[in-house]
């Protein structure tokens, strides 16, 4: 079903758990711009639960969930969008509130005019690691792939991707129960991908790609950062460490309060 | 933990696994063998230049594993893969033979036997049907006799197969198993004449009836009682013991479609022949004789008027002296039924000798004690091979197989009903059929990427001039290079795609129906194995049935917990219930509404 966008409705943006641990700077630069696209907006951050469910503690999930909905309630938002695929799957399934992807979002709102056509003179050439749990959504993947065409990158379709995508290594929570296994799938998964250059829209899959041993850019990295050539380096994996992360973390609450006032 | 108690979907998910999942479906080139000859397993192993192995896998199941390399019908190569989608099946039959020339050695050959039962059985008939059940008795500690009115072993092999196929050194050889087992011979011995059925009947504890159908069919045209008319039985058997027909002329007509009829129309022209003809109803298209046998006898002369039925057979001063045949229009009529139709056009040969291939029957040896039915077989029980007479029970093409490899899994059926019943044992308690003749596989997946059409190797054959002249094997074999080759075409039909898919599924089983079995008969999984899944759905992706592998590992998590006070049994989880408290705790969250721009 497409999504009309209805300016005379309160939205809503939360980036998810691993989007601000990895950058609050690119969240804080999202939720900023949304800020300034939708004239009634409100923001949150906390986890939606996913992980407590996927342990298989649907109770817990389901009490935690509700603290999510009431803050959302609170802050009077409509309509919800949210830049992690889990997170958009969770709340299809229990959110009272109509919630849309970041990545079908853009495309209707557009990208801030000084980011248009950023990529157009780099050599570097992308492919896209599709994330696995929202592998039947087309809507959503044509989205990234119209954010690289609005900034001028260049990439290639790996025959591994969208619904036929494989999973990164992460899914599951396998990563804290059996790491060899988790390491394994990361392997083979950048194995599986036809450049070394990966486009992800995921920090968690952005992680994964890194330990697979691949160079790996999450797609607002590519919006709001440098502009990427051809032999640059990825940035480094912020996730591997829990300290950093929530240092970001907290950076990142600390960002959305300064700018949705 | 304690005991897991798994919620009905996951059982019933489980249920659909185990009904549903391939993982553990034979290969069709092993379900179309009526021995269930592992012929994948084999191939692959001759691939790879193991012969050793190879033929030790052979032997598992066949005895002779040269013979059957050369002559037998091949079900499996009808039912390969590489026939189905590409008409060029593996010459799994010819590489069978290759692995016994190679590495068959009567030191790996498996001589054990069961202690002795003091139980007697006689065996008529030294042909496949009564090696196999021969073998299978002494295996069991029964003591075997096998009977044989012919002089040489190895029945029809013997005397119908002609020895340019077949020669007849590799019978002997492979029959000399049979000696080392214990099994003891009476040749030239013939029931029903030598001995009375009844005398044999006292003697031995059971009678098996494995003697063949030896008698020709003769069709009752006009002119079938000319002098030179004769069955394709009596032809193949003298040429057998003889390497000649004495009243054979110089212009045959070969009369049938089968390979019997190849057997015959190639004969003719190793003891003199100078022109050989076929006819038969079936046209070129519907012959049931295999490929090879119809491309081998065109090479060597046979001229074919198949879809040309024989109408009379043309005498003068009582000898033949032609034939008249008519096309076919079609052979069964609207009902279904045998009643041939021809169009207007015939023709006439001139021919000296006719031999009727036309289907051969078995002749009793009981006295008129048991029934016959349809092409002389005994009346028997189809599952256990008894007959009506509880201590006699029948296999082999008297029992109604007519292919030397489903005599062979007569004889072997016959041999566990047969022991079944020395040892008291219900013949049909705990048994399963299924697996003593050929079966359907549920096997059903899809052509492997990439896969391409490569055509089928070919044996190396004597030049069909000089071949056609003599009695020497017509077919030399594999090249050693060949055999790697055309083996290594096979596309190792099985499921697994899952398990292709999966990387974790591999640490804990071959195939998701082992673990879901274990689940279905009240055994947990393992937790290591429910919280090792990614939930990324690939497994059900690939599945040719989409079987809820994933659902039943992320689903199960649930069930998990409940038997673990509510909490993830796997220790690593403690860092998730950590993050899980900040990710929700107010230091790390955030809510803020916007004004009103």
């Amino acid at each position: 079903m497409s999504i009309v966008i209805d300016k005379s409705k309160r939205y809503g943006f939360m980036a998810g758990c691993s989007l601000p641990s990895y950058n609050p700077e690119i969240t804080t630069k999202t939720t900023a711009y949304l800020n300034s696209v939708f004239p009634k907006f409100s923001a949150v951050q906390k986890c939606c639960g996913k992980p407590t469910k996927a342990v298989g503690q649907y109770d817990l999930f389901k009490e935690r969930f509700k603290g999510l909905q009431d803050d959302m309630d609170e802050v009077g938002i409509e309509e919800m969008i949210v830049a992690c695929q889990s997170c958009k799957l969770t709340f299809n399934e229990v959110s009272t509130t109509p919630t849309h992807s970041l990545w079908e979002v853009l495309p209707l709102i557009g990208l801030p005019e000084e980011v248009k056509n950023k990529g157009k003179d780099s050599e570097i050439v992308f492919t896209i690691h599709d994330s696995c749990s929202t592998r039947n959504d087309k809507k959503l993947q044509d989205g990234i792939r119209w954010i690289l065409d609005e900034l001028g990158y260049k990439y290639v379709e790996s025959k591994l991707s969208r619904d036929k995508t494989r999973c990164c290594g992460f899914g599951g929570m396998v990563v804290p129960t059996n790491p060899e296994v988790a390491k394994k799938v990361m392997k083979r998964r950048v194995e599986t991908l036809d450049s070394e250059n990966i486009v992800v829209y995921c920090a968690a899959c952005r992680s994964s790609i890194l330990q697979g041993g691949a160079k790996s850019w999450h797609i607002l990295d590519l919006v709001w950062g440098p502009v990427v050539n051809k032999n640059d380096n990825s940035p480094a994996d912020v996730l591997a460490s829990p300290l950093k992360s929530w240092i970001n973390r907290y950076k990142a609450k600390k960002g959305i309060n300064k700018t949705v006032k | 933990m304690e005991k897991v108690k798994f919620s009905d979907q996951i059982i019933k998910d489980a249920q659909k696994i185990v009904e549903e999942c391939m993982g553990k479906e034979d290969a069709f080139c092993q379900s179309a063998c009526p021995m269930s000859t592992d012929a994948k397993g084999y191939v692959n192993l001759i691939a790879e230049k193991k012969y050793d192995e190879a033929i030790k896998l052979i032997r598992e199941k066949l005895f002779l594993p040269n013979t059957l390399g050369r002559v037998c019908a091949h079900p499996c190569e009808k039912d390969c893969r590489r026939e189905v989608d590409f008409n060029e099946p593996i010459a799994i039959a010819a590489l069978k033979r290759f692995a016994a020339e190679k590495a068959d050695d009567e030191s790996i050959w498996d001589l054990t036997t069961g202690n002795d039962t003091g139980k007697k059985v006689a065996v008529v008939g030294a042909g496949p049907a009564g090696a196999q059940a021969a073998i299978d008795l002494r295996r069991n500690g029964h003591a075997v006799t096998i009977y044989d009115k012919l002089d040489v072993l190895g029945g029809m092999m013997r005397v119908g197969i002609p020895a340019y196929r077949l020669p007849r050194d590799i019978i002997d050889y492979e029959y000399s198993y049979l000696t080392k087992l214990g099994v003891e011979f009476k040749l030239g011995v013939e029931i029903g004449k030598d001995i009375k059925f009844s005398e044999l009947r006292d003697q031995y504890d059971v009678v098996l009836l494995a003697h063949g159908a030896h008698k020709g069919n003769i069709i009752p045209i006009p002119g079938h009682k000319a002098e030179g008319v004769f069955p394709a039985t009596e032809y193949l058997k003298e040429i057998s013991l003889t390497g000649n027909f004495e009243k054979a002329g110089k212009k045959i007509m070969v009369i049938g479609g089968g390979d019997v009829a190849m057997d015959c129309a190639r004969s003719s022209f190793r003891i003199g022949a100078e022109e050989v003809y076929q006819c038969s109803l079936e046209d070129n298209d519907n012959l049931p004789a295999s490929h090879e046998e119809i491309h081998e006898s065109l090479e060597e002369g046979v001229i074919f008027n198949a879809g040309w039925g024989p109408i009379e057979i043309i005498e003068q001063d009582g000898k033949v002296t032609g034939i008249k045949i008519q096309k076919v229009k079609s052979i069964f009529d609207d009902e279904g039924r045998f009643n041939p139709a021809y169009e207007a056009e015939e023709k006439i040969i001139d021919i000296d000798t006719v031999v009727m291939a036309t289907g051969q029957v078995v002749e009793d040896i009981t006295d008129g004690v048991l029934k016959q039915i349809r092409g002389g077989r005994y009346e028997v029980d189809k599952d256990t091979l008894e007959t009506e007479i509880e201590d006699v029970f029948a296999a082999g093409d008297a029992a109604g197989s007519v292919i030397v490899i489903e005599a062979m899994a007569l004889g072997r059926k016959a041999a566990i009903s047969i022991d079944r019943y020395l040892k008291g044992i219900n013949l049909r308690e705990n048994r399963c059929f299924k697996e003593e003749w050929s079966y359907e596989t549920k096997l059903d997946v899809p052509l492997p990427e990439d896969i391409e059409d490569e055509p089928r190797l070919h044996t190396n054959m004597r030049p069909a001039d000089e071949r056609k002249r003599d009695f020497n094997q017509a077919d030399l074999g594999f090249s050693e290079e060949d055999a790697v080759k055309e083996a290594s075409r096979c596309l190792e039909c099985e499921c697994k795609m899952c398990m292709k898919e999966c990387i974790m599924m591999n640490d804990f089983c071959q195939c998701p129906k082992e673990i879901m079995e274990k689940l279905i008969n009240g055994e947990d999984i393992e937790p290591l194995l429910a919280y090792s899944c990614n939930s990324c759905d690939n497994c059900t992706i690939v599945c040719p049935h989409e079987l809820p592998m994933k659902k039943i590992f992320i689903g199960s998590r649930k069930d998990f917990v409940k038997a673990n006070k509510g909490e993830s049994p796997m220790k690593g989880h403690k860092a998730i219930k950590l993050h899980q408290l900040f990710g929700f705790s107010r230091l790390f969250t955030t809510k803020r509404k916007g004004g009103d721009k």
